[in-house]
């Protein structure tokens, strides 16, 4: 009768199979320590192209609230300088309408004459305010957009431009960071003009002329000047939505993320028990593989 | 009628048969642990009888030969297998090597594109600014060097592939040349009759050694070994070995030539044909993917910053160094071409204050400026990719192992030496030595009673 002759080495096989159950323990060990399946492209190919691309998402959202941060500065620069415009304004007026009274002497009207000149000063240098380093009411211009300038009939010169400027805070997603400083403070503009307004008061009460109808340009320009100001606060209102949503984007890329790659511990650890175990019985099959021979009994 | 010295011939016979069974025995134990050692086998055969009238007399046991046992088509099987598993290592493990340049960091490709768009959206809320240019250009710059160094680590890989190929022919030369030694002694050896089992198992080894560097294919045909490369170039003929030799050719690397022809794109498997696999079609393939990219979001970021102005208002000019129309070897030189940070264009109308065209800038990492794609995402392919022939590889690397593994244990199992069975076998070849000297010691005393029946008192 013969019989199945059997492969009499048996030690290759058994180190072939330990060696891919320490290669095995080797890869559940480096994920359990990363915490991530995926640690090289191979680890999951299209796994490590879609956490490419959700490390791009991240980092543009990342970006745009970086963007946020800085052009809420520019809009809370702008609108706290608004409001400060709008404060002098309000006590240009109330300084207009206390020299409309008429029962002011002459040295009473030039005190406020002399008052409304400092406010001017004021509103120039509210107009050209800067937001790290750039004039916020330039247009796009870098030059400082406000200079006296006694050629214009407000005595007030404008040199910025009226160029306009988008920052993207989103995909797809714009939102216009300025107005002009011609527009804010409405250079030319018949009904809120802020710099002619308070010029002709200052003459009109200097002469004791016209006051009241230098009164009405002030209340006018203070009217437009709150209406533009509107602008920032739309601006910064948009932002906060904004960022509310990509606050919520960051944690769902996140989440996306972590359910691609994140190693489940639980299974891991279960895995390299089962692996530790292979191993020891594979290294006993080895220890126990026959060291004697028939050899060893026909003495 | 038989004789009582032909019995003493029988059994002098026997145990000459059971003394080389011994040799057999002896010679697979002292050969136990050596590679490729084929077992011996003593093939005993009944002599021709001897008819004399109606009566037949066996005239023994013959010892025709100690064969070796071997099966030359599980052998065949094994040489195709150490080829496959020859290419599939060399490539896995040179696939291995090139993914490290596309595992997921925060210096790889993807993180200095990404670094790069940031640093355009940071621009666009100060563009006079000229510390955030300054980093526009840093990232750029960032961006340019990781592609020249992802590029420079492949293109040193390759050149090692091709070092590799030189010295995989000058061991494929130094086997053939062995082989072609050990045909010449098998045949002498065989054609005189005499077992070259020794010599055979020398040359299966080194078959196997060569089977793991070349695509081979062996015929052989009475007492002679010819070894030809799959597509039929000769490698061995008999006693004549033909060395393979290499070439460099126009792209500086070395082709393989056999007989004077340039087999390079024939050679597909053993070590060889992973090392040709690697050098000429998967690295150049990867370094054309990078060449595409970087070349595409240069020509791109390029028109881009020559649509706007700087912030002195004069019109932008090209970002990065021009690529070539094909865009061909992009990756490696690939630099900044403006140093000065004022030159970045982000005005849209000249006004150093506009960040217009930061915009066009940036819809770049929107664009489908590489092979149809977006930057990202052409990126994520080159590493989808990568990642698959790794994955891939491993994997028949691991099926062609296992094959292998199974292979050779049924050859083990055809070819092996049991110590168990070569006990057996001594115990059985002694014991029928024991047996066979008996009886020359029975015949003995019986001719000793025949030649001295005279002198015998009953």
């Amino acid at each position: 009768m013969s019989s199945i002759r059997i492969n009499p080495f048996p030690m290759p096989d058994l180190l072939a199979a330990l060696e891919q159950l320490q290669q095995q323990t080797t890869n559940t060990t480096l994920e359990l320590a990363t915490g991530s399946t995926i640690n090289k492209p191979s680890d999951n190919p299209g796994g490590a192209a879609q956490v490419i691309r959700l490390n791009e998402q991240s980092s543009q959202a990342a970006s745009f609230q970086s963007s946020i941060g800085s052009i809420n500065g520019q809009f809370s620069t702008a609108d706290s300088t608004l409001s400060s415009v709008v404060s002098s304004l309000q006590s240009a007026l109330s300084l207009g309408v206390e020299a409309a009274g008429g029962t002011l002497s002459p040295a009473q009207l030039a005190d406020i004459a002399t008052e409304l000149t400092s406010t001017q000063s004021q509103l120039l240098s509210l107009a050209n305010t800067s937001y790290q380093g750039q004039y916020i009411f330039a247009g796009t211009s870098t030059a400082q957009p406000f200079v006296l300038d006694p050629t214009q009939p407000p005595g007030v010169g404008y040199k910025g431009n009226a160029g306009t400027n988008s920052v993207t805070i989103g995909a797809g997603y714009q939102v216009q960071v300025n107005l002009p400083g011609s527009q804010v403070f409405g250079l030319g503009n018949a009904t809120g003009d802020v710099f002619q307004a308070i010029g002709d008061l200052i003459t009109s009460v200097q002469k004791n002329s016209g006051i009241g109808g230098a009164v009405n340009e002030i209340d006018n320009a203070l009217n437009y000047v709150t209406t533009q100001r509107t602008f920032y606060d739309d601006g910064l209102n948009q932002t906060q939505t904004q960022q509310t949503y990509l606050n919520s984007q960051s944690l769902s890329l996140s989440q996306q993320l972590n359910t691609v790659t994140a190693a489940n511990i639980a299974t891991l650890a279960s895995q390299m028990e089962s692996e530790q175990t292979g191993q020891t019985a594979t290294l006993e099959a080895i220890g126990n593989t026959p060291q004697k021979t028939l050899f060893d009994y026909l003495a | 009628m038989s004789s009582l010295f032909s019995a003493l011939s029988i059994a002098t016979g026997a145990l000459g048969a059971e003394q080389g069974a011994m040799d057999a025995t002896t010679n697979n134990v002292a050969n136990v642990n050596t590679p490729g050692y084929s077992r011996l086998r003593p093939v005993l055969t009944e002599s021709d009888p001897v008819v004399i009238g109606s009566v037949t007399y066996g005239q023994g046991v013959t010892l025709d030969k100690l064969e070796s046992v071997r099966d030359p088509i599980l052998q065949q099987r094994i040489e195709q297998e150490t080829q496959q598993q020859g290419q599939l290592n060399t490539f896995v493990s040179a696939m291995q090597q090139a993914q490290v340049q596309f595992t997921s960091s925060s210096t790889d490709i993807a993180s200095q594109i990404s670094n790069f768009f940031s640093s355009l959206n940071q621009l666009s809320t100060d563009p006079a600014n000229i510390t955030l240019r300054q980093g526009v250009l840093a990232a750029a710059g960032n961006l340019a060097t990781v592609f020249n160094n992802t590029s420079a680590s492949l293109t040193q890989q390759r050149a090692s592939a091709d070092l590799n190929v030189t010295q995989a022919v000058t061991q494929v030369n130094q086997l053939t040349g062995q082989i072609a030694t050990l045909n010449t002694q098998i045949s002498q050896l065989q054609g005189v009759g005499q077992d070259a089992s020794a010599f055979e198992d020398q040359r299966d080894v080194l078959i196997g050694q060569l089977s793991g560097l070349i695509d081979v294919s062996s015929i052989n045909s009475d007492n002679s070994l010819t070894l030809t490369t799959a597509n039929g170039t000769p490698l061995v003929l008999g006693g004549q070995s033909f060395a393979l030799t290499t070439q460099t050719n126009a792209s500086g690397f070395q082709d393989v030539y056999g007989q004077g022809a340039d087999i390079t794109s024939q050679l597909t498997s053993g070590q060889l044909g992973g090392l040709i696999q690697v050098r000429d079609q998967t690295i150049p393939g990867l370094i054309s993917n990078l060449d595409t990219l970087a070349s595409g979001m240069a020509n791109a970021l390029n028109t881009a910053n020559e649509q706007g102005f700087d912030l002195n208002g004069n019109a932008g000019t090209a970002l990065f160094t021009t690529p070539s129309p094909s865009g061909q070897g992009y990756a490696a030189t690939m630099a900044v071409q403006i140093t000065d940070p004022s030159l970045i264009a982000a005005s849209s109308d000249g006004s150093p204050n506009s960040n217009g065209n930061v915009a066009v800038l940036a819809a770049v990492q929107n664009q489908n400026v590489a092979g149809g794609q977006t930057p990202t995402d052409y990126y994520s392919s080159i590493v989808a990719n990568v990642g698959n022939d790794v994955s891939n590889g491993s994997a028949e690397l691991n099926a062609s192992q296992l094959a292998l593994t199974q292979l050779q244990d049924q050859l083990g199992s055809i070819s092996g030496v049991s110590l168990d069975e070569e006990a057996s076998n001594m115990v059985q070849y002694q014991r029928a030595y024991d047996a066979a000297a008996n009886v020359v010691t029975t015949i003995n005393d019986m001719l000793y009673t025949v030649i001295n029946m005279d002198t015998l008192t009953v």
